[in-house]
């Protein structure tokens, strides 16, 4: 299942737990199971993700969150430096703010 | 009769299809010399060129050339940033400032009619640039993976800009253009539909694969022959050295005792033991073996990817850093092959994935398909024909573009 409709907002905690049921989905649980998720987590590096599974990544939010959460704008408004240092926990608290 | 000169990265992957240009351009009576900044096995030249390696030039800089070089093997641990980074901040700028004054001198003593530039070999534009002398880029690379990315990331593009612009600066150019290719004519060595681009811009050339540099590698032709059909040939390229044992050892496991054959381009002593149905063998003819293959394996390096299209052969392409993942999506585009990330490979999907390439004919049709693509666009005779014309147009006209 793709998406979990949820009608209040989500704490961080939740945000965090459902950004991590996205990424097994997208990488695979096999590979999952070889990581230790966390809110440090690189996106780039630990996660090493690539532009496909980050674009599958990015239809996953969109699709549960809507409009309001512009996550691929949000990305591609970083600089180098940015999306080298972006962990999971950033994306946790822009998707928390968002809401 | 012209003096061409072609200005080659330490990559052996870029510097390749310029020899197999050089060498027609010699066969037609032209002086064709190469310049790099690191030394070059002279084998590798084809005969009657030069490889000229400035090597008083080049002193000052070897820790940080050195440096550089051995960076080259962190991308497969690098993310895409990284690697971004790795590329232009670590090794396109600076590699164009150790360049610059072998190359200047080079170009005032030999005093060649065209200056071909590798496309991130920026120096030789930029000398080209400073000295009048007329300049085309060659790009063995599908083309937007260097300095565009079609907008989507404004700070990236931003930030390439002025990491050029800087570089320019450094070499006393004062210009909001970005010199570092040639906007006279870029030459591409695949083909546009098997690049996906579409409405190029004129000066893009594209020539497909072009063939003819020297490789006098060895090979047991005599096993081959006696090895059980199908074969598949597997390649690491020349840059990736740190992770071969890793990449040859899943390799063995997926394919070991399989009803398969497998010639391995890499250094056997990696292992002390090899399967049966494996030929490893460190440098390989690898023009000559390819038409005598079922399937290609490798990273996606493009020289290896040009070889089994242009024999249509269906590949399944393992990315792991640099340009690998753009070329993977165009090979999963066209149709003529399977892909599968480095980073995501079990050895039993690796299997599986072969046995899908060699068993269902449609990968072949489209592989073939490519290869047509490729030889309409004309390889070596056309590239020769361009450059030929390039350099008997008057040099004023091509630094008015040049200014333009």
């Amino acid at each position: 299942m793709d998406t979990i409709v949820t009608a209040g907002k989500l704490n961080s905690n939740e945000i965090f737990n459902l950004l991590k049921q996205f990424i097994t989905e997208v990488i695979g649980e096999e590979f999952v199971e070889e990581m230790d998720i966390s809110m440090d987590s690189s996106f780039n590096k630990d996660l090493e993700m690539d532009s496909i599974e980050i674009v599958a990544f990015s239809e996953k939010i969109k699709a549960h969150f809507g409009d309001k959460i512009d996550f691929t704008g949000w990305l591609s408004n970083m600089d180098i430096d940015e999306l080298i240092g972006l962990k999971l926990g950033m994306i946790v608290n822009f998707i928390e703010e968002c809401q | 009769m012209s003096k061409f000169l072609f200005v080659v990265p330490p990559f052996f992957g870029h510097m390749s299809p310029t020899l197999s240009v050089g060498a027609s351009l010699i066969s037609r009576g032209h002086e064709v010399k190469w310049l790099g900044i690191i030394p070059v096995a002279g084998h590798h030249i084809p005969e009657g060129g030069e490889y000229i390696y400035p090597e008083e030039d080049l002193l000052p800089y070897q820790e940080e050339l050195q440096h550089m070089l051995r960076r080259q093997d962190d991308g497969p641990n690098c993310s895409a940033p990284e690697v971004l980074k790795l590329a232009f901040e670590e090794t396109y700028v600076p590699m164009a400032r150790i360049m610059r004054n072998g190359l200047m001198r080079a170009i005032e003593e030999w005093g060649p009619d065209l200056i071909v530039n590798d496309c991130i070999t920026f120096a030789g534009a930029l000398c080209a640039h400073i000295k009048g002398v007329p300049c085309v880029t060659t790009t063995p690379v599908p083309p937007e993976v260097i300095l565009n990315n079609g907008g989507s990331l404004p700070k990236i593009t931003e930030w390439q800009h002025n990491l050029v612009r800087g570089l320019q600066e450094g070499f006393g150019l004062d210009s909001d253009h970005l010199l570092v290719h040639s906007r006279m004519m870029n030459i591409v060595f695949t083909s546009q539909e098997f690049a996906g681009v579409k409405d190029p811009s004129p000066h893009m050339k594209f020539v497909g694969p072009v063939k003819g540099r020297p490789n006098n590698a060895e090979f047991d032709w005599g096993r081959l022959e006696k090895a059980a059909r199908p074969v598949v040939f597997v390649s690491l390229g020349t840059l990736l050295v740190d992770i071969r044992k890793d990449f040859f050892g899943k390799l063995i496991e997926a394919f070991a005792g399989a009803p398969v054959t497998i010639v391995a381009a890499t250094d056997p002593a990696i292992f002390e033991h090899w399967p049966e149905n494996f030929i490893a063998s460190s440098f390989v003819p690898q023009a000559a073996l390819m038409p005598k293959m079922d399937a290609v394996i490798c990273h996606g390096g493009f020289n290896t990817v040009n070889d089994t299209f242009m024999n249509g052969l269906p590949m399944l392409i393992i990315p792991i850093t640099y340009d690998h993942f753009h070329t993977a999506k165009l090979i999963e585009k066209a149709g003529c092959g399977i892909s599968i990330r480095y980073k995501r490979l079990r050895s039993g999907e690796m299997r599986k994935a072969v046995f899908e390439l060699l068993g269902n004919s449609n990968y072949r049709k489209a592989a073939e398909r490519i290869r047509e693509t490729f030889i309409d666009a004309g390889g070596n005779e056309k590239a020769v024909e361009l450059l030929e014309e390039c350099s008997n147009t008057p040099h004023n006209i091509h630094t008015n573009l040049h200014n333009s």
